[in-house]
């Protein structure tokens, strides 16, 4: 059982209240009736404490009740998942059944490999009870190395397939410009694994517009990279070139390159430069992992609460309804 | 044979119980003025279910196939009027007979009583004490009336305490031919609303014969001690019995009847004590026998 929102449990105090309205403290002195009492001489009444249990279903119904509001307030999850295989698609086959064999997990449940997986797993791990494994079949690159070595409170093992052959990703660029040396420069980009295209005019897939021209660009031209000869901004230093940016609404306008780029090194000292600047760094793919159970309190926000809790509240809450009902008629 | 009093207390048919007292009890209790049926024959009615077989006129019968029950005349003007004390007190359960009550032995006595007076021909009626009310079932003969009021005796619960005087002037009214006022109680309340009105009902020249129940156990204060106990009618104190209170319990119930019996005897009303123990023949005897008897026994 674990509880995402665990504060609620505090209000188990309340389970005092019926407990102390059920109580019977103190009843006088058992007396018999007598017709001739009065001939008897007169005695002070006594108390006596006792301790004594009154309409004891009606007590347990009441408790049960408050004990499933208050477990429904602090979105009680009852671990219901065993061992689990995380399987990716695309996978071969041959490959997944070596692997969870290796695992010995043959009878675990397999559900797809859902995107962000190590999030997704701290996020739903209360889902699993505490002695299932989980094994994560993926593509190698699928998973992203997190910051920090992951911890879960069960056993994760991460197996990755050999990644196919990846494909060289297909640059979109626009050169608006005369100078037949930036085709060639950006033929010289090609080379060194990833392909550029050229194109005549912007599309939704073009990513740097190079703008060599006299006069400003078509206001209908947009791109999240430009490069300009000339512009003011921002200077950022990378790789011992002093770039300026600045945001517009067509785009990011670079400007303070070599103009065009003198010989092959300086473009490539250019593109390199300013693709550590403008391109985010491709995450490093996780590796083969097997991670400990780490004893942790996994608290998650988005918990979704059983669709029968409600249903339980108010049958409990009838059924006090009908003691209570009962006990007064 | 329902002969002892544990019997007779789980014999739930009232009816039943007085037919056997009454067979025990024999004839010559109560020197009615009315001989019964047929002595001065009045007139013909139709037979209501619980009239006694013998007074169907059976040749009529023959002739118009109907029954018919001889009506004789009646000149008894003695009015028997039985008044019950049904208050708390008379809950009051016997503790060497189980079932056995004063409320009980009251109503039985009572029923018998009635049963008399309705085989001599005698009106009579019911005044029940209890709850602070009085009922009154106003006197009159015959079987149905015996009905009447064995039903109204046997719904009678012990509750509550006695009525108090303006409850009990409507139940004054009642006497106005002579009557033989037959009381059942258990005189724990004497002086009260209803002594008084017993007391008055002597000064108008009635017969009046208070019978007094008490369980042996409140004779003899054998009570189990160690227990508080409290009194049954109002929100009482506690009292407690310990082995030496008896004593001190005897003392006190003795003085509070021997004023009950004084008090009796300055007014002319005659008192019968009795244990709801006893055979209730000899207690109805002992009830029954005209005050001058008894003057002359002593």
């Amino acid at each position: 059982m674990t509880s995402l929102q665990p504060w609620w449990w505090a209000a188990l105090p309340v389970l005092l209240l019926p407990l102390w309205w059920h109580r019977q403290k103190r009843q006088r002195t058992a007396a018999e009736l007598l017709a001739t009492a009065r001939f008897l001489p007169s005695s002070a009444p006594q108390q006596r404490r006792i301790w004594r249990w009154a309409d004891v279903a009606l007590l347990f119904v009441r408790l049960a009740l408050l004990v499933a509001l208050i477990a429904w307030l602090a979105v009680t999850v009852f671990p219901w998942r065993g061992n689990t295989v995380l399987v990716a698609d695309g996978l071969e086959p041959a490959w997944v059944e070596r692997e969870v064999a290796s695992a010995r997990m043959q009878d675990a449940s397999r559900i797809a490999l859902p995107p962000q997986v190590l999030d997704w797993l701290h996020r739903n791990e209360h889902a699993w009870r505490d002695d299932a494994r989980i094994l994560v079949l993926a593509h190698a690159g699928d998973v992203p190395m997190p910051a920090r070595p992951p911890s879960f409170a069960h056993g994760v093992t991460f197996r990755l397939a050999p990644a196919a052959s990846p494909t060289p990703r297909v640059h979109h660029v626009v050169i608006a410009t005369q100078d037949k040396r930036w085709q060639a420069l950006f033929a010289a980009f090609g080379s060194t694994g990833e392909r550029y295209e050229i194109d005549a005019s912007p599309s939704a897939r073009t990513e740097l517009i190079v703008w060599d021209r006299p006069g400003a660009p078509p206001a209908d031209w947009k791109a999240p990279h430009w490069w300009r000869s000339a512009g003011a901004g921002k200077r950022v230093n990378a790789g011992g070139l002093a770039l300026t940016y600045t945001d517009t609404p067509q785009g990011r306008i670079w400007s303070g390159m070599p103009w065009p780029p003198a010989s092959a090194a300086d473009a490539a000292a250019l593109h390199a430069a300013w693709h550590t600047l403008a391109v985010a760094p491709e995450p490093y793919p996780l590796r083969a992992l097997e991670t400990a159970p780490a004893r942790m309190a996994s608290a998650a926000a988005d918990g979704t609460r059983a669709p029968w809790w409600p249903w339980l509240l108010l049958g409990l809450f009838l059924l006090e309804r009908l003691l209570a009902h009962a006990r007064r008629t | 044979m329902l002969q002892t009093p544990a019997l007779l207390a789980h014999a739930a048919n009232l009816d039943l119980v007085i037919r056997h007292v009454l067979a025990g009890l024999g004839h010559g209790i109560h020197a009615g003025r009315e001989r019964g049926a047929g002595v001065e024959f009045s007139e013909y009615r139709a037979y209501s279910p619980g009239d006694e077989w013998r007074r169907v006129d059976w040749k009529l019968l023959a002739r118009a196939d109907r029954y018919y029950v001889r009506e004789a005349e009646r000149d008894s003007h003695v009015a028997a009027w039985l008044w019950l004390d049904a208050s708390a007190s008379m809950a009051e359960p016997s503790y060497s007979i189980k079932g056995l009550d004063k409320l009980w032995t009251a109503r039985t006595a009572l029923a018998c009583v009635a049963a008399i007076a309705q085989r001599q021909g005698d009106a009579f009626g019911l005044v029940v004490c209890g709850d602070g009310r009085a009922e009154v079932t106003p006197a009159a003969r015959g079987p149905r009336q015996l009905q009447r009021v064995l039903a109204a005796l046997a719904r009678t619960s012990a509750s509550g305490a006695l009525p108090d005087a303006a409850a009990l002037k409507a139940a004054l009214r009642i006497a106005a031919t002579p009557a033989v006022v037959f009381a059942a109680t258990d005189c724990l309340d004497w002086p009260s609303p209803m002594s008084e009105a017993l007391q008055r009902l002597r000064h108008l020249r009635h017969d009046v014969r208070v019978l007094a129940l008490r369980t042996q156990a409140e004779v003899d204060g054998s009570f189990p001690s160690g227990v508080a106990y409290r009194e049954r009618e109002g929100e009482g104190a506690l009292h407690r019995l310990l082995a030496t209170d008896r004593e001190t319990y005897r003392d006190n119930a003795f003085a509070h009847f021997s004023g009950v019996a004084a008090h009796c005897r300055q007014h002319d009303i005659a008192l019968t004590e009795a244990r709801i123990e006893q055979p209730l023949e000899a207690v109805l005897r002992s009830w029954l026998r005209p005050p001058s008897a008894r003057g002359a026994r002593r």
